[in-house]
Parts: C-alpha cells; sequence; structure tokens
C-alpha cells in the first residue's frame, strides 16, 4: 500500500488539474464548434461562401445573409419567425393554465383513477408524434382546420400538457397544505385558496413550466408541415425545411435563419435551466 | 314554514362537504383531460382503426375493410424489417456514445472550477435547438464540397479524397448517429450530473483515507449509486431515440436507399408523403407495442433496482 501512494498521488493531481482542462476545454469546443461555424456561415458573403480553397473567417462580415432571409418574398422569414411566436405563445398561456389545474387538482385531492391518470400522462411522455400525424391529420381536415394557427396549437397539446402535468404536480407537492387550509378556513373556497395562495408561492416553478411549454413547441416540426400548405402559415422549423426544399439549398439565407431560430431559444433555455434540470431530475434521482 | 323551524340550525348542505371536494377536484381536471382525448386517445384509437382499413388519401374510391392485410403487407415489406434493423443501429449506436460521453461530461462538470455556471450553459444548448436547425447545421458541416469536416480532414491528411457523407449507403447511418450523439450528449450530463451531486462527499472522503484510488472509488462507490439513475435515463432515452425522426427525417429523408431509414421515418413517410394512411396506421401499432414491450421489461428492471437499492 505504501509503495503505491505516490503513484496514486500523481494520478489524483493529473485528474485534478490537466486532464480536468483539457476535457472541459474539448467538451466545450465539441458542443460550440458548429454553432460558431454556422454564426460564421451566416455572415459570409456568396463569394465567400463557396470560395474554394475554404475561408474559414468572414473577411468582410455582412449582414445581407440576415436581410435576405428576412424579406425574402418566396421564403418570408419574418412571417415564419411571427408564425412560431404566436404559435408558442398561445401554446405556452393555454398549457400553463391547463396543467396549473390538473397539476393541483393531482397533487391536493385523493380520488379514484389519479393514479391511472398519473400513468397516461406519463406514457404519454413515451408515444412516437409520428403516431399521430395520419389519425390528427384526418381529424384537422374533418374539423376544417388545415392551415390554421388553432391545429398547430391543439396539436402542440399533445406532447406539451403530459410533461407540464408532472411538473405541476412536483411543484405543488413540495408546497404545505397547512397555508391553503388556513385560507379556506377565513373563508376562501378552493379556487380562491389555490389563486391567493399556493400560485404566488409556486410562481418560479409556473414560469419553468410555461418557457418549457415554449421551447418544446418552437422545436415541433412535423405537425407543423403536415398540418400547413400555405406558405404563409409555416412555423420558423417548417419554413427553414421548405427554404431546403426550394430549388437549390441557398445555405447563406439558411444559415442566418439557422441562427434567427436559435437565439431565442437559447437565452429562454439560460433562464430555464437550473429549473428545468431540477423538474426534469426530481423524479430520477428519488426513484 | 319549516325553513323558520330550522333556522336556528347551520343549513345541512344539499352535497357534502366530500362531494363537493371532489367534483372541484374533477372539474380542475376536465381542461387536461379533454386534451389528452382530442389529441392522444382519440387518434391512437384512429390509428388503430385506420390500420385495419385500405386508407389512400388521395384514392378515396378505394376506402374500404381489408382487416389485417396492412399487417400481411408489413410482414411482407422487406423494407420494413430493414428499418427495425436500422433502427436498432440508430438506438443502440445513438444512446451508448451519448452515455459514455455524457458520463465524462457529468464527472467534469462536477468538479469545482471558475466560470462552472457558464461552461454547463454552453455545452448543454446543443440539446435544446429545435431538431431541424440541428439536422441543417450538420448537414452543413458534412457538405460535400463546402463543408468544413471534409475540408478539416483533408489538411489534416487523414483523406485523400471528398467525401459525400450524407449520400454515401456506408457512411450516412455513422453520420446521422453522429448527429444524434453531439445533440444527445448534454441529456445524460444532466441526468448524471444531478446523481453525482445527491451523492454525500464523506463517502469518498472515508474511501480517500482507507487508501482507495480514483478508479477504486468510482468503481466501488460512483457506479453502485448512481446506478437507479442510469437505469431510468437509458431507458427513457432508448424509447425517445427509437421514436425520434425529425433528425433523420431532415438530414437524409431516410435515404440512400433506405440507409438511415428507422421505422420512425417510414412511418412519418407513409403518413406525410405517400399519404397512405391505412399502412402507417399498420406501422404505427408496430411502434406503438415495440414501446409498450419495452416499457414492461424496464419497469420489471426497475423493480429490481428499487428492491436492491
Amino acid at each position: 500500500m505504501k509503495r503505491r501512494r505516490p503513484a496514486a498521488e500523481l494520478a489524483e493531481r493529473l485528474l485534478g488539474g490537466p486532464v480536468l482542462w483539457a476535457g472541459l476545454i474539448a467538451l466545450t469546443a465539441f458542443a460550440l464548434a458548429p454553432f460558431i461555424w454556422m454564426l460564421l456561415t451566416s455572415l459570409k458573403s456568396r463569394e465567400e461562401l463557396y470560395a474554394t480553397p475554404l475561408a474559414y473567417l468572414p473577411v468582410h462580415p455582412t449582414f445581407e445573409n440576415y436581410v435576405d432571409a428576412w424579406t425574402s418574398p418566396v421564403t418570408p422569414f419574418s412571417r415564419f419567425f411571427l408564425n412560431s411566436l404566436w404559435v408558442c405563445s398561445v401554446t405556452m398561456v393555454a398549457t400553463t393554465a391547463i396543467s396549473v389545474l390538473a397539476g393541483y387538482a393531482i397533487a391536493r385531492f385523493r380520488f379514484a383513477g389519479r393514479d391511472a391518470l398519473l400513468l397516461v400522462f406519463l406514457a404519454t411522455q413515451m408515444f412516437p408524434s409520428v403516431l399521430l400525424i395520419a389519425p390528427l391529420l384526418t381529424q384537422w381536415r374533418a374539423l376544417g382546420l388545415i392551415d390554421t394557427y388553432q391545429a398547430l396549437i391543439y396539436s402542440n397539446f399533445s406532447f406539451t400538457v403530459p410533461f407540464t402535468v408532472w411538473m405541476m404536480v412536483g411543484y405543488f407537492s413540495s408546497i404545505p397544505r397547512d397555508l391553503e387550509e388556513s385560507a379556506m378556513i377565513d373563508g376562501c373556497n378552493h379556487f380562491g385558496a389555490l389563486c391567493r395562495v399556493v400560485l404566488p408561492l409556486a410562481a418560479p416553478g409556473i414560469a419553468a413550466t410555461a418557457i418549457f411549454a415554449f421551447v418544446v413547441s418552437w422545436s415541433e416540426l412535423l405537425f407543423a408541415i403536415s398540418f400547413t400548405t400555405e406558405t404563409s402559415m409555416r412555423t420558423l422549423s417548417a419554413g427553414l425545411l421548405y427554404m431546403v426544399g426550394q430549388y437549390e439549398v441557398q445555405w447563406g439565407p439558411l444559415s442566418a435563419g439557422v441562427v434567427l431560430s436559435t437565439v431565442p431559444v437559447a437565452i429562454l433555455f439560460t433562464f430555464l435551466q437550473r429549473h428545468l434540470i431540477h423538474g426534469l431530475t426530481a423524479g430520477a434521482v428519488k426513484g | 314554514m319549516t325553513t323558520v323551524a330550522l333556522a336556528g340550525h347551520r343549513p345541512r348542505p344539499l352535497v357534502s362537504w366530500r362531494v363537493r371536494k371532489l367534483v372541484v377536484g374533477y372539474s380542475y381536471l376536465v381542461p387536461a383531460a379533454l386534451c389528452m382525448l382530442a389529441t392522444v386517445v382519440v387518434p391512437i384509437g384512429m390509428a388503430i382503426k385506420m390500420s385495419l382499413y385500405h386508407d389512400v388519401l388521395y384514392k378515396p374510391q378505394d376506402y374500404r375493410f381489408i382487416g389485417l392485410g396492412n399487417y400481411v403487407r408489413l410482414v411482407q415489406d422487406p423494407v420494413f424489417w430493414l428499418t427495425l434493423w436500422n433502427s436498432v443501429v440508430w438506438v443502440f449506436g445513438s444512446v451508448l456514445l451519448q452515455f459514455l460521453a455524457g458520463f465524462a461530461a457529468a464527472l467534469l462538470l462536477q468538479q469545482a472550477f471558475r466560470g462552472r455556471a457558464l461552461v454547463r450553459t454552453l455545452t448543454l444548448l446543443p440539446w435544446i435547438i429545435p431538431g431541424v436547425v440541428v439536422g441543417l447545421i450538420w448537414e452543413w458541416l458534412y457538405q460535400p464540397n463546402y463543408g468544413v469536416i471534409n475540408d478539416l480532414l483533408l489538411k489534416a491528411g487523414w483523406m485523400h479524397d471528398r467525401v459525400a457523407w450524407l449520400s454515401s449507403a456506408d457512411l450516412a447511418m455513422p453520420a446521422v448517429i453522429f448527429t444524434n450523439i453531439w445533440r444527445g450528449i448534454p441529456f445524460f450530463a444532466i441526468m448524471l450530473l444531478a446523481g453525482l451531486q445527491a451523492i454525500p462527499g464523506e463517502l469518498y472522503e472515508a474511501a480517500h483515507v482507507d487508501g482507495a484510488g480514483v478508479l477504486g472509488r468510482f468503481w466501488h462507490i460512483t457506479l453502485p449509486l448512481l446506478r437507479p439513475i442510469i437505469v431510468v435515463a437509458t431507458a427513457t432515452r432508448i424509447i425517445w431515440t427509437f421514436n425520434y425522426a425529425d433528425l433523420i427525417f431532415v438530414m437524409t429523408g431516410g435515404g440512400p436507399a433506405n440507409a438511415t431509414q428507422i421505422t420512425s421515418t417510414y412511418t412519418l413517410m407513409q403518413a406525410y408523403s405517400n399519404l397512405d394512411f391505412g399502412y402507417a396506421g399498420a406501422l404505427s401499432v408496430v411502434l406503438l407495442l415495440v414501446m409498450l414491450a419495452f416499457t414492461a421489461a424496464y419497469l420489471r428492471v426497475t423493480r429490481g433496482v428499487e428492491e436492491v437499492g
């Protein structure tokens, strides 16, 4: 044992110092390099983009790709952006309201079928969304909802609601019951106690849930391409794919579009990170 | 007149307190239940029904009940069996390497160093951006003539000719799997980091005093204590990757010649491109059965973990 000590200590010093730093640099570089390359691409002019040999840095950085993407009449990025903003905002508000009520009921009331319901919400998170495309398309066609925001918003509920209900059950369970009970003795009804006592306490959790709903609907692609046919109704994800489908791929405007689609979720995510990670892992760590 | 007689008592409520509470509870659940009914439960029922019909959207005159016809077609369809095999390659290639790299990332991010919060946020980015964005970024990196990957490999002298990564039958699958690994590492990093932080530091100190080395501590403390979270994270990821269609759909559309066609993209193609809802329904039912079988197996395994832990 004694003789192995120096070697073991050397290994630990190496692991804590150079190995740690090399690993961190490699990790960060691997995660970020593709983004940086896309950002550089979006700032290049057409000549620099298709230069041989490859030009790594834009010599004359330009925003013309952004202007092109934003104002193009064929693939109107400004329109895609507004569509996404509207669909995701409405999904966010509605999902939050629905899951606050359901989460509160599941966390506070004992009723028949409670466990079964929780299991349904858990199982739905595992369902492949490709399964829903044909039936939902039939359903929206029958209701005349093709090329409407409603079809996209309702379809988004299929994957936002199950997850956010679980998140809300977790948050509400961590709030002590005594507070609402004393509010109810003071004359509040259930709904009053929920609004005045529980909601303010759960506010950070609710905000996280809302942002989560926004971020996942922002990424949604398959419903958006299946339930819309008009260019003016496309969301960002669907619009990006549509840009690829148009004649030859225009990597300049496309890279600008990619950057524009990434920035909002990246900003939201930095706010959300701690809460979301807590919500995601709480169940898993306990189990 | 009776009301006067009862005035002295507190009126007995028409419906008891307990029932009222129950009614309130159920009414809170109505919106969520309606959502699930309209967007998940009914559509699954419809998919099962569709699978029993000849249902091609642009041939309404041919719409008729054909029983298990779509399933017979499925069993005889060589592409279907190919997609199942491709799914296995896709899932295990992705999840295994995501797990290993994510574990390494979690061990790194657990250490105390300056700027840790920033590094954590940055390394999580690939996971939160839309799938279509991931697909397009990597399509551009893999681009044969102007892609930076070919350029770097040529400069390093590891390759002599440009490679068309996504249109080569042998390279397309490894290329999309690599992209999926890039995207999925943060998921495992987050989950395992949370697990690592839940391990009490005293355990490591005690082991250190007893003379256990780095590897010994990892093998006898870290791994056994992380086992539950490893099982949960891996199982969730396997199901999710099996179902995930966006990335392959964007990058290769399942091609070249179905080399990257997995069962979920094949289902998507049948519904979205071929508008063959009957066959897509049958494929959906198969996806659903695979998922249920896997979940059942997973629940048995986790129950085992809980009993041991």
